[in-house]
């Protein structure tokens, strides 16, 4: 009696939902090319899609309202923005599933896990819906486009004009040393190599250390207290990782050296506010995540238009002008440097 | 029917879930006709099936009065088994069996203590989810395997006449769960053990074997998610299922089995699920707003209890 009353329950309420769904399919055949987003007043809506690696980070809602800015401006955009809120890779899969069963006409993902996205990047792509990624990148068969926020090369070069800027003088003179992740780690290294490439153009500057932190905001300390003990002259440090920056900051704060020793690294205003503020670092090396997001949504809109033809080596991007294209990367251009005088105009 | 036996009719809990289900999809029908397409549903079907296996055996616990924290974590554990074993040359259908056979240990070891050690199970899978996912990471060293064969996937997106393959191993599970529990008496000593376990102990049920069982199946349960989701995301890494423990308590709890043991059913957990998952995916659908989910599960949660409370003043 009450298994079957039980299977009556359950077995009614399949039947509903086969009802309502077999009710729908039958429409299938009339607006099976139905694309979402509100129809155009005058000409076609694009709909795009914005996947940030995770929702509710300042420095992604930051890019989201460049990209609101570039969808007001371009009028004929239609921009969902949405992201995994707990950045787990398998949901941001799942949104870029239904985006592509949804029909849209481009996804820009930020990838928080290449491996687990690209399988559903490159069924998007199947489907005829254009994929672009911005912010990081993912294996290039998964995408057409990757809008580059900076390359290694403006990263480390960045990085070298900050510090020599902070040393001051025509011809900055000094001992310099890194503080790095660890000593095998690829994105690091790259910004290395361009480092010292750039150091050659200040004859007066000399790397005398490279140090490994191992991501641990305290060794970082500790290696940074050494440094400045054992060259007692030291005039910069690049701490290029984002818990070696706070780490070799405190350790400058702490043995007040401000104003003697220049510590520079690539990381948000928000988290390297109260050093700016105090004096400790005078410049914070990032990219205009605003005009990141603008970028991204320009790119994209160009794609979907069919302004953005293959091999086109550059693209027009509203206020931002016109942007290089090098190869399937399209450059966002100049790192941004943060210091006391603009800080407070970035909140992220 | 009187006012006596309506209070006593048993099914109120799964009437208000269809018909907050009905009620949902008549809306998803009215304003995203495309949203129940076959097709679409096909597609985002694949998005719960983890949680749908996970969620027959916990409900089982829970009816005993017991819970299994270490699910998601035990997932995490079976998947990088897989991904080792793929790695060193064996089939990746060997492995997938060989995280099944992880998964049976990590939930008996889970049994163990729950039964035999008499830990309160609240304890022991809190240290065992933490403990799962150490293991997962340290042998893993954290670093994810991908790559498995186009063979292999068919395990996570392949299907058998339009059903999704990990479709029917639920199908199975599910039938099996719910004939366990509503026709034997293995499933009559589980809600006796719910309602007062020194009682079942007393009268010859076998209270600590019935446990060990139910934590071994749980943790093989999600040694079968584990190989499913590696096949579908055709990656198994360390840091998979966070979270899931939550997720699956809610869709069964949900399904108005008691946290307090002795009550629930496997048709109210099917229910729940489904709730659960057409809610999710339609909200995401719609409004494209992943922070809004978690508000409308929420609020589904307490509505139905409210319901249910309102409906059946009788029922504790």
């Amino acid at each position: 009696m009450v298994v079957r009353s039980m299977m009556r329950v359950g077995v009614a309420s399949l039947v509903l939902v086969a009802l309502v769904c077999s009710g729908c399919g039958k429409k299938t055949q009339t607006g099976s090319s139905a694309s979402v987003g509100t129809p155009a007043k005058s000409g076609k809506q694009f709909t795009i899609c914005l996947l940030p690696k995770k929702k509710g980070l300042p420095y992604f809602t930051s890019c989201a309202s460049g990209a609101e800015q570039a969808a007001k401006e371009l009028g004929d955009v239609n921009l969902i923005y949405d992201g995994p809120t707990d950045g787990s890779p398998e949901k941001a899969a799942s949104m870029i599933e239904k985006w592509t069963l949804k029909g849209v006409d481009v996804i820009a993902v930020s990838p928080n896990d290449p491996n687990v996205l690209a399988p559903a990047m490159r069924a998007a792509r199947q489907k005829g819906i254009h994929v672009i990624t911005w912010d990081a990148d993912a294996p290039t068969d998964a995408r057409e486009y990757f809008v580059n926020q900076a390359t290694a090369k403006q990263i480390g070069y960045g990085l070298v004009d900050a510090v020599a800027k902070d040393i001051g003088g025509a011809q900055p003179t000094g001992k310099v040393a890194i503080i790095t992740a660890t000593l095998t780690a690829a994105n690091q290294n790259e910004w290395i190599r361009y480092i010292k490439e750039h150091l050659k153009d200040y004859p007066g500057l000399t790397l005398v250390a490279t140090k490994p932190s191992n991501e641990d905001q305290k060794l970082a300390f500790q290696v940074a207290l050494d440094l400045m003990k054992a060259y007692p002259d030291l005039k910069g440090i690049f701490a290029i990782s984002s818990v070696a920056f706070p780490g070799a900051a405190e350790a400058v704060k702490q043995s007040e050296k401000a104003g003697k020793v220049f510590v520079t690294g690539l990381s948000t205003p928000n988290d390297m506010r109260d050093y700016v503020k105090d004096g400790t670092v005078r410049s914070v090396v990032l990219w205009n995540t605003v005009d990141l997001g603008y970028l991204t949504i320009s790119t994209a809109e160009a794609l979907a238009s069919g302004t953005l033809k293959p091999h086109a080596t550059t693209i027009k991007a509203g206020r931002l002008g016109e942007k290089r294209i090098v190869g399937d990367n399209i450059l966002l251009g100049d790192v941004l440097v943060f210091n006391k005088e603009n800080i407070d105009k970035y909140r992220f | 029917m009187g006012r006596q036996r309506l209070q006593s009719f048993p099914y109120w809990h799964e009437v208000i879930l269809a018909a907050m289900l009905a009620a949902l999809l008549v809306f998803a029908r009215s304003v995203a006709p495309e949203f129940l397409y076959p097709g679409t549903q096909a597609e985002m079907s694949t998005h719960i099936w983890e949680l749908a296996l996970l969620a027959l055996p916990m409900t089982l616990i829970i009816i005993t009065g017991g819970i299994d924290l270490s699910v998601g974590s035990t997932m995490a554990m079976c998947a990088v088994v897989l991904g080792l074993s793929y790695q060193a040359g064996i089939s990746p259908w060997v492995g997938a069996l060989l995280a099944v056979l992880t998964g049976a240990a990590a939930g008996a070891a889970n049994g163990v203590f729950v039964a035999r050690v008499r830990v309160h199970p609240l304890i022991v899978t809190l240290a065992t989810l933490a403990a799962y996912r150490g293991v997962a990471e340290g042998i893993s060293l954290a670093k994810p395997v991908s790559g498995f064969p186009a063979g292999f996937t068919v395990l996570g997106l392949g299907s058998v006449a339009g059903v999704p393959i990990p479709g029917l191993i639920f199908a199975v599970a599910l039938l099996a769960a719910a004939v366990v529990l509503g026709k034997t008496t293995t499933g009559r000593s589980i809600y006796a053990i719910g309602h007062n376990e020194l009682a079942s102990r007393f009268s010859g049920i076998s209270v600590d074997r019935i446990k060990l069982a139910l934590y071994t199946l749980s943790g093989t349960a999600a040694g079968m998610a584990a190989a499913v989701f590696v096949a579908r995301r055709n990656t198994a890494k360390a840091d998979i299922g966070q979270g899931m423990e939550l997720d699956v308590i809610t869709a069964v709890v949900l399904g108005g089995t008691s946290i307090y043991g002795g009550r629930g059913r496997i048709v109210g957990t099917l229910l729940g699920v489904l709730l659960i998952h057409e809610t999710r995916e339609f909200v995401s659908w719609q409004w494209s707003r992943d922070e809004l989910i978690l508000i409308v599960v929420g609020a589904l949660l307490i509505v139905s209890v409210l319901l249910n409370t309102v409906l059946s003043p009788r029922r504790r």
